[in-house]
């Protein structure tokens, strides 16, 4: 009985517990230091930042002054730092124990949107690699038809130049068409495009039973907001879900938050992966 | 009208084992459990377009209780209106609801409940169209071919297939409470389009997306049912569009720890990059996000259906009961 009463006391006492622990931003300065709280001296946009993370995490939220971004990477991996601005060259040596969880949307700019990269089945190129010096079909042009998917591709190493020639026919059905006629070896659309493409109208149909994905991901993000990957996921949503809102709710919070990435829009979550800076294709 | 759907999970002491996990000197345990609250409500439409919702709806409750540590018990409402009152009345802590509907909770309560998330499509888009649709053998081509005879509306409570294109065909000139000879409520999209395919109607305006009225869509009632094998989308015509409308909302109770809606708009948010297998289970179009919004993103549709109400008010009520 003695027991129970004991183990309920510290299921009581645990949150509380977890709750004097502060949250640790390390972010670069001049003059690497402890961690501590923001000086009063600090501009009016930092103290907004950290004033509302403290306010709604209701944990006292302390400075970590780094050289740089990869000692952002190696506090957070070391557990020295709860959350840090990272790039891909920062992330890469601590991709295993530190993961991203949002990025910013720069106004005017789509969502990290997946593109699919797609053969006829019984091809011989197999991967994306395998495509170099191929034809490449988009499905069509603009932001979401060209612009993202060549972006996502240069992130893999299919800069310019990579495939001998690109189509841009007005439609992903046109491209596919191409694709399947031989006259492309490669299909390329954002994820949307190609689910619409391949849904059928009637029950259990797949347009798209003759050709196959090679390659399906998201354009690589140049920066994001890591922490490390045993963060408690229900810390992890509330920090996702503190962040989102801030260009509404406070403006001058987000301003300074999101001030890594020129002309924000929002905050948005990202895979765990996002800064990986995968080379498949090279 | 209203009923508890899925009691899914039992009592959960969630609070415990992750909180302890917290004392290691680094922030891992921060407002572990939320205040006052020992599960999650959450209401959701039922068999609106497919049945397969009830499962899709399991899905999404089991993420969500993964994600926060709380149970989640599933309202399933058949209505509009069920929903509506669930959120005006804190029957239901979160829920997603259309525009319309929601500026009818918002009539009721004010800031006792607000949306925090919305879908953006891949394009960029973040609304959908409401569309005339009439079946193909038929003579209408346009709206105005409509004039004196009848049209199913999908529910007083609905967006797109009440709320939106009414304010529109005002703009154009129609008065929809004398234009058409006999107005009616179907009850809901996967109704309207049944009630039109028997006749019932000469024309209903159900929701479309995944295009726009110059390229054509690819999703809506019709489509689904379709895909379902219940109905051929060669048997019917789109003869007038309006849009787009805003998409509809994940909304919340403001009444609720400011913790537990943090966690669950990121949680929900994170979906589309954390599980997507999980998101297209649920519905969502590939490559579409939650983006987060206020009562200001729904300002217009607030604005409509006061106008509408007012509207009604000053003239006779056409609507019959339900086909």
């Amino acid at each position: 009985m003695k027991r129970l009463v004991l183990t309920i006391a510290l299921l009581a006492a645990a949150p509380a517990l977890a709750q004097a622990a502060p949250l640790r931003i390390a972010a670069p300065a001049k003059a690497p230091g402890a961690c501590a709280a923001l000086p009063a001296s600090a501009p009016a946009g930092e103290r907004a930042y950290y004033a509302l993370l403290a306010k709604r995490l209701e944990v006292e939220v302390q400075k970590c002054p780094v050289a740089d971004a990869a000692a952002a990477g190696a506090a957070l991996a070391a557990g020295q730092a709860d959350l840090a601005v990272l790039d891909p060259a920062a992330f890469a040596p601590v991709a295993k124990t530190v993961r991203a969880i949002l990025t910013v949307r720069p106004d005017g700019s789509l969502n990290r949107i997946p593109i699919v990269v797609a053969v006829k089945s019984g091809s011989s190129r197999k991967t994306l690699a395998d495509l170099r010096g191929g034809v490449a079909a988009f499905g069509g042009v603009g932001r979401a038809a060209y612009d993202t998917p060549r972006r996502a591709l240069a992130d893999q190493g299919a800069d310019a130049g990579f495939f001998a020639r690109e189509d841009r026919p007005a439609t992903p059905d046109l491209a596919v068409a191409e694709l399947r006629a031989g006259n492309a070896d490669a299909l390329v659309l954002n994820a949307a495009a190609w689910q619409r493409l391949c849904r059928g109208d009637e029950p259990g149909e797949d347009l798209c039973k003759d050709l196959t994905v090679v390659w399906r991901g998201r354009p690589r993000a140049a920066k994001a907001l890591a922490v490390r990957r045993d963060m408690p996921e229900q810390l992890r949503y509330r920090l996702i879900g503190i962040h989102m809102p801030m260009h509404l709710e406070a403006t001058d919070a987000f301003a300074w938050g999101s001030s890594w990435i020129a002309g924000g829009a929002e905050f948005e979550p990202t895979e765990a992966d996002a800064l990986l800076p995968t080379q498949a294709a090279r | 009208m209203f009923r508890r759907r899925l009691g899914l999970f039992g009592a959960a002491l969630a609070l415990g084992a992750a909180g302890l996990a917290g004392c290691g000197g680094k922030a891992e345990g921060q407002g572990e459990g939320f205040a006052g609250m020992s599960q999650i409500r959450m209401a959701v439409r039922g068999s609106e377009d497919d049945p397969r919702m009830a499962r899709r709806w399991s899905a999404y409750s089991d993420y969500l209780k993964a994600a926060t540590g709380l149970p989640v018990k599933l309202y399933e409402s058949s209505d509009y209106n069920g929903t509506i009152q669930a959120l005006s009345s804190g029957q239901v802590d979160i829920a997603t609801i259309a525009g319309g509907g929601y500026a009818n909770v918002d009539a009721q309560v004010g800031d006792k409940v607000t949306p925090i998330l919305t879908v953006r499509q891949a394009e960029g888009d973040m609304g959908y169209y409401s569309a005339l649709l009439v079946k193909a053998d038929s003579p209408f081509r346009t709206i105005q071919d409509l004039k004196g005879r009848s049209l199913g509306y999908v529910d007083f409570n609905s967006t797109s297939g009440y709320l939106y294109p009414r304010a529109m065909m005002r703009e154009q000139g129609i008065d929809p409470d004398s234009f058409f000879g006999k107005t009616s409520f179907a009850g809901g999209h996967t109704q309207a389009v049944m009630a039109l395919e028997n006749g019932q109607f000469d024309a209903t305006i159900i929701n479309v997306a995944g295009g726009d009225p110059e390229h054509g869509f690819s999703t809506g009632a019709h489509f689904t049912m379709a895909r379902r094998g219940l109905v051929d989308l060669d048997d019917f015509r789109i003869i007038w569009t309006v849009g787009p409308v805003p998409n509809a909302a994940i909304v919340v109770r403001t009444d609720r720890p400011q913790a537990f809606i943090d966690a669950a708009r990121g949680a929900l948010a994170a979906m589309p990059y954390d599980d997507p297998d999980l998101w297209r289970d649920t519905g969502q179009a590939d490559g579409g996000a939650l983006t987060a919004v206020n009562r200001t993103h729904y300002a217009d549709i607030i604005a409509l259906r006061a106008a509408d109400l007012a509207q009604r008010r000053g003239g006779e009520g056409r609507e019959g009961g339900r086909p």
